[in-house]
């Protein structure tokens, strides 16, 4: 028979999406050729219990030397990298309002040195950039009550764009894109499995809607978990889509210089381990490796972190 | 790519009797210009045109020469160029006008004719009408270069503003010859996305 309150409580408690936002960590924060942001999915359909909530310290990073074009073919790119050190929490105001906010502690934007072919001559000295990251603010409401079959929320969030957006000589290095952007989703999750071995399910829909000339986007994406060794290992798999709608400016036309193109799409795959050490306490680790793009970086991006999840 | 010798004076006739000294630039194998002494010249017809070793011409009679010019690389390599030069009335030279196409090397649109005019101190660059290039790269720019596999000692002419159909660049104080190829590459993120060769 299946433990239904310990699915619900790793349902609830962490692992559901909330990786999403560590892959992509904020909806600002997408470089054209680095990540594309996706929405807080936290949670999954779950918002957290009265009381209770979930934090996480995590670093995530992506290093790129090919991209995807805007005809969705990979070329190479001078090889950029982004290491963002991230602050993530989730409290339930009430059993139906949970807040939300991830925060990029540190993010660090560089790219290499660009080296002649023929003679060995550094051409262009590499560069970086470091500050603090786009951070997100977030609302998830449960529009099912506590317990439901299939549980169902919405959440808004608000990219707040606290990173730089025009950093290096060039005006190419970024820890943020320089716009406010305000996303709803709706979430609709189900466990199902046994009590040996829980597992759920979760989709999400949102839409993103970008200032400054940004195109908006639809994302989109399904998850499967199941728990191991008595609930104390839990495995993700999950695929997901960013959509624009480019109904914005071109690239080209939103600046000249700007390393957070416009109009970017990706289609990722990833999977991810979450242990718990104690009953509270764990680490997870993770990797999303993009399937299709246009416009953004061609390259996994990858998580390491340490959770605390506050349970009944 | 390989070092290239050009003339960068050309003439295409030779006015019977007089003189004329022709030049030449010396491009290493990275397209940068290097000072490189020792070129020599020579003519396939001196009953028509003769050459002094170091380049000064004479009209001798009416007719023809293939005029070149041969030097020794860094790397031991022979170098040459040549240009076929006719001896009439006059000295004159109809090489104000260079063209190309555009392609890309890249998965980028970049397509369409070109050509370059000499105009005093100034090249005109003209773009016909079947000009296009994809406008979903932030910071393309085009270059003049004489390595179009890097914009390392190119001359920027600027930000790529117009995508498609026919536009034109006055460039200044620059010469038809000092460059062989046009390039446009991505700055912010040091992407070639294509080239085309001045012939």
């Amino acid at each position: 028979m299946v433990n239904w309150n310990n699915v619900a409580w790793f349902l609830r408690g962490s692992k559901t999406g909330r990786t999403l936002v560590e892959f992509y960590p904020s909806a600002c924060m997408v470089l054209a050729f680095l990540v594309l942001t996706f929405p807080l999915l936290a949670g999954g359909g779950w918002p957290q219990p009265k009381g209770y909530g979930y934090f996480k310290l995590s670093e995530w990073w992506i290093v790129a030397d090919q991209h995807y074009t805007d005809a969705g073919r990979i070329d190479p790119n001078i090889t950029n990298g982004l290491f963002n050190t991230n602050l993530y929490a989730e409290y339930g105001f009430t059993d139906r309002l949970t807040g939300i906010l991830f925060f990029p502690l540190f993010s660090r934007n560089y790219f290499n040195n660009e080296v002649s072919g023929t003679t060995g001559e550094v051409i262009k000295v590499g560069e970086d950039l470091n500050s603090i990251g786009d951070a997100n603010l977030g609302f998830k409401y449960g529009l099912t009550k506590p317990g439901s079959a299939v549980a169902i929320s919405t959440t808004l969030t608000l990219g707040l764009p606290l990173g730089e957006s025009a950093g290096g000589t060039e005006g190419n290095l970024q820890t943020g894109d320089g716009e406010f952007n305000q996303m709803l989703q709706v979430d609709a999750g189900v466990s199902f499995g046994s009590s040996e071995t829980p597992l759920y399910a979760n989709a999400f829909f949102g839409a993103n809607n970008r200032t400054n000339d940004f195109s908006d986007e639809l994302r989109y994406g399904i998850e499967f978990g199941a728990g191991l060794a008595n609930q104390k290992l839990w495995l993700i798999g999950r695929v997901q889509g960013i959509t624009s709608l480019k109904n914005g400016k071109e690239p080209s036309e939103v600046s000249s210089a700007s390393i957070f193109s416009n109009n970017a799409e990706i289609l990722n795959a990833g999977a991810e381990v979450n242990y718990y050490l104690t009953k509270m306490l764990g680490i997870s680790a993770g990797f999303a490796a993009p399937l299709s793009g246009e416009i953004i970086f061609a390259a996994p991006a990858y998580t390491v972190g340490v959770f605390y999840d506050m349970k009944k | 790519m390989d070092p290239e010798v050009r003339i960068v004076n050309p003439i295409d006739t030779l006015a019977l009797g007089s003189n004329y000294e022709f030049l030449y630039r010396y491009f290493d194998q990275t397209g940068l210009e290097t000072e490189l002494p020792g070129g020599i010249w020579s003519s396939d017809n001196p009953s028509a045109i003769s050459i002094t070793t170091d380049g000064f011409a004479t009209g001798v009679s009416i007719g023809s020469a293939l005029i070149s010019v041969q030097i020794q690389s860094e790397n031991g390599s022979d170098v040459r160029a040549e240009h076929l030069v006719h001896v009439g009335a006059t000295t004159s030279s109809t090489n104000t006008l260079r063209k190309g196409s555009l392609r890309s090397t890249s998965s980028y649109k970049l397509q369409g004719d070109f050509t370059a005019e000499q105009m005093g101190s100034m090249v005109i660059l003209s773009f016909e009408a079947n000009y296009e290039a994809s406008s979903s790269l932030p910071g393309l720019y085009a270059y003049l270069t004489n390595n179009p596999n890097s914009v390392n000692n190119a001359f920027e002419i600027g930000a790529v503003e117009i995508f498609k159909g026919a536009h034109t660049y006055e460039i200044e104080n620059i010469s038809l010859n000092d460059y062989s190829h046009l390039l446009y590459y991505c700055k912010p993120f040091r992407v070639k996305v294509g080239d085309g060769e001045l012939e």
